[in-house]
């Protein structure tokens, strides 16, 4: 790039001294191009930061930090509260790391440890970008018209027959609500966790495992006491970034998840998120206190995948103790 | 930059006129039925999505008819397409509701701007329940505002069996699927129970395009809420009439204010309509309408545009396509899309208000 960009805008130099005045400027507009880049970044992070802002400041000023604790959510009224939102995203994600993250962890080990299926290695990591690749509205449509009946029929009746004693297996089941939306993100976020947990697990360095060995572990002991203690930081990161893609998920968790702003004990009820919020009533949102809310709402998703992102740095350094993360 | 552009086609606009004449294969001769040949122009819109295949099909054979003019009608929603219009980015904006008065002071005041009604819809409670066939479930305004309250939470609820005296309602939970995007379907019908139910209205605090729900899911759009009700053993909730003679689902026959049981439909919406003379953007409102044919459940949908055109071009193929719209040659493409047809005193409103368009202090539309 530096060496292209040189060539154009440089004279042709002359013979001795030319070469090395030629490569200083191309350093130069080099640098230029890239801090101009990494300034771009800024500025339409500032910009998008603002441009969500002073459209929500009408709501903000109505509602202050009340937003974050009022269950109403009354457009007829003009009375806005986040909480069952809040509560429905989070649980949602949680529920999608909870399936996921035993089954990523698995399909991860496999794919970088076992030697003896190696054959299936490709067919699988074939299967996992097939997966990444599928658009969420399709995974929606696949789960509004095939997961929810299984769910209602199949999943939920399990559950309640054999988990029924806890509190979040109780109540009727519609095949619609916290429950269907988690496995939907379960299936979305599988991908990123195995892909980032097997490169990982690879890069934990041969001596390591070797040396594991040789003092006779067997290869569960060498998994269990090594590579993961040494891939923690790098599990992390991968599970944390699984966690921003289930938070801002939108349209697929919309067509399963009920829309309906409450908070109950039961999985099996419906719910709302806050992007399934903003995505369903943005349209028809008319008046400034109204969209305001809305926009409140886009806040809120924003300061939480922050909050993710910043536990996830310090988690991280934490377990490495020092700035050599994985991810 | 958006005016810049505007100048620009206005300054295009010109030059065809001034050196093209009239546009090809046209005159105000070969309009028929009386109606005007527009100049050539390009018209967006945007806004409501319930009417968007009426307009899709009406602009299509507008653009057959006059090929000097075509329209592009892009949806998005009542508010999206509200907004734009505020903005000046489209040139006509479509509700199912007209403007509140903060919305039309958004625009410069309730003079600088008008409203026509361009169709009428209806609705139809459509369920899903085994054993119990298309038209055999009756219901009342109050079992409707019982079962959308969550009173009546079981098909069999006494309530129920008053009017259905003969047909065996099963003992099973009561499923209620509503609109998750705001929506004039949902207003509509959200009015509706709250001229039947003092109890709704005290409850909801009124109609909306998006409430809170007492009981029930969400479910987005016509199709989404039409697929759900398929889904779901015992759903029942409230979709366009056109997406229930598509998806060929039950649908109960309801109580109107006359006391009869009437099946939704078309010529139901238009009776509707007709009960209520005098209807206009502040007197919008015709669900719950007397008349023995009458569809209890039924509403205008609404063009919005600005009074006063600032490109005399393109405000004439305006008015010009609106005033053919709302004449028997463009309802016919809302008739075939199992749409009302306008009562002829909700076209001759019309025809009033869009004579009242004007750019630079002249009528654009000349019919007589």
């Amino acid at each position: 790039m530096s060496k292209g960009t040189a060539a154009l805008v440089a004279p042709p130099p002359l013979a001795g001294t030319g070469r090395r005045r030629r490569r200083i400027s191309g350093d130069r507009i080099f640098r230029a191009i890239a801090y101009g880049a990494a300034g771009l970044i800024l500025v339409i992070a500032g910009i998008f930061i603002i441009a969500l802002f002073i459209p929500a400041l009408p709501a903000i000023t109505r509602f202050g930090l009340g937003f974050f604790v009022s269950q109403t959510w009354d457009p007829v009224r003009s009375q806005f509260g986040a909480l069952p939102a809040i509560y429905g995203t989070l649980v949602t994600s949680a529920i999608a790391l909870v399936i996921a993250f035993p089954v990523g962890l698995g399909a991860a080990l496999f794919l970088a440890e076992d030697a003896r299926l190696r054959f299936l290695r490709g067919p699988l990591s074939f299967a996992i970008e097939l997966l990444a690749g599928i658009p969420s509205v399709v995974i929606g449509l696949w789960a509004f018209f095939i997961l929810t009946p299984l769910m209602r029929d199949n999943i939920d009746p399990f559950l309640k027959h054999t988990l029924g004693f806890l509190p979040i297996f109780q109540g009727s089941a519609s095949g619609y609500g916290f429950l269907t939306a988690g496995v939907v993100l379960a299936i979305m976020v599988l991908p990123i966790l195995i892909a980032l947990s097997r490169d990982v697990i690879r890069a934990v360095p041969r001596s390591l495992r070797e040396a594991s060995l040789a003092l006779g572990a067997t290869n569960a002991e060498t998994i269990w006491s090594v590579i993961l203690p040494y891939a923690r930081a790098g599990i992390t990161g991968a599970v944390l970034l699984s966690l921003g893609r289930a938070l801002g998920e939108t349209i697929a968790v919309t067509m399963v998840i009920g829309n309906r702003p409450q908070i109950t004990g039961s999985l099996f009820a419906s719910g709302y998120t806050l992007p399934s919020v903003i995505a369903n009533e943005f349209t028809e949102a008319v008046g400034d206190v109204y969209l305001g809310a809305l926009f409140y709402l886009g806040v809120v998703l924003v300061l939480i995948t922050i909050a993710v992102n910043v536990i996830a740095r310090l988690l991280v350094w934490r377990f490495t103790g020092s700035e050599r993360a994985a991810v | 930059m958006k005016s810049v552009l505007v100048a620009l086609s206005a300054g295009a606009a010109l030059l065809l006129t001034a050196c093209g004449g009239s546009p090809t294969g046209t005159n105000p001769s070969t309009g028929g039925a009386g109606v005007p040949a527009p100049p050539r122009a390009s018209l967006t819109g945007a806004g409501a999505t319930f009417p968007k295949p009426f307009y899709d099909a009406a602009n299509f054979a507008y653009n057959k008819k006059f090929s000097q003019v075509t329209i592009n009608y892009g949806g998005g929603g009542s508010g999206a397409g509200i907004q734009q219009l505020t903005k000046k980015v489209v040139d006509f904006g479509a509700s199912d509701v007209p403007l509140s008065s903060k919305e039309a002071d958004a625009m410069g005041g309730s003079d600088k701007v008008i409203q026509i009604a361009s169709t009428l819809g209806t609705e139809s409670l459509a369920y899903n329940l085994d054993g119990v066939a298309d038209g055999q479930l009756k219901l009342t305004p109050d079992t409707i505002a019982g079962i959308f309250l969550g009173k009546i939470k079981k098909w069999n609820d006494p309530a129920m069996a008053a009017d259905n005296s003969g047909v065996s309602l099963p003992n099973q939970d009561i499923h209620v699927i509503h609109r998750s995007d705001g929506s004039g379907t949902t207003y509509i019908f959200t009015d509706y129970l709250c001229s039947v139910s003092a109890d709704w209205k005290a409850k909801t605090g009124g109609p909306g395009k998006s409430i809170t729900w007492p009981t029930g899911d969400g479910a987005q759009g016509n199709a989404g809420v039409a697929t759900r009700i398929t889904q779901t053993p015992g759903a029942i909730g409230y979709v366009e009439l056109a997406y229930v003679l598509q998806t060929k689902m039950k649908q109960a026959a309801l109580k109107n204010r006359d006391g009869n049981f009437v099946s939704p439909s078309a010529a139901g919406a238009t009776a509707a309509a007709k009960a209520f003379v005098g209807s206009s953007p502040s007197q919008f409102s015709i669900v719950n309408a007397s008349g023995k044919d009458s569809a209890p459940i039924s509403g205008y949908s609404w063009i919005i545009l600005y009074k006063d055109q600032a490109d005399k071009t393109k405000g004439t193929a305006l008015v010009d396509y609106l005033y053919w719209l709302t004449t028997a040659e463009g309802q016919q493409y809302a008739v075939n899309l199992h749409y009302a047809a306008l009562p002829s005193s909700m076209a001759s409103y019309d025809l009033l208000v869009l004579k009242g368009v004007t750019s630079g202090g002249s009528a654009l539309l000349s019919v007589s």
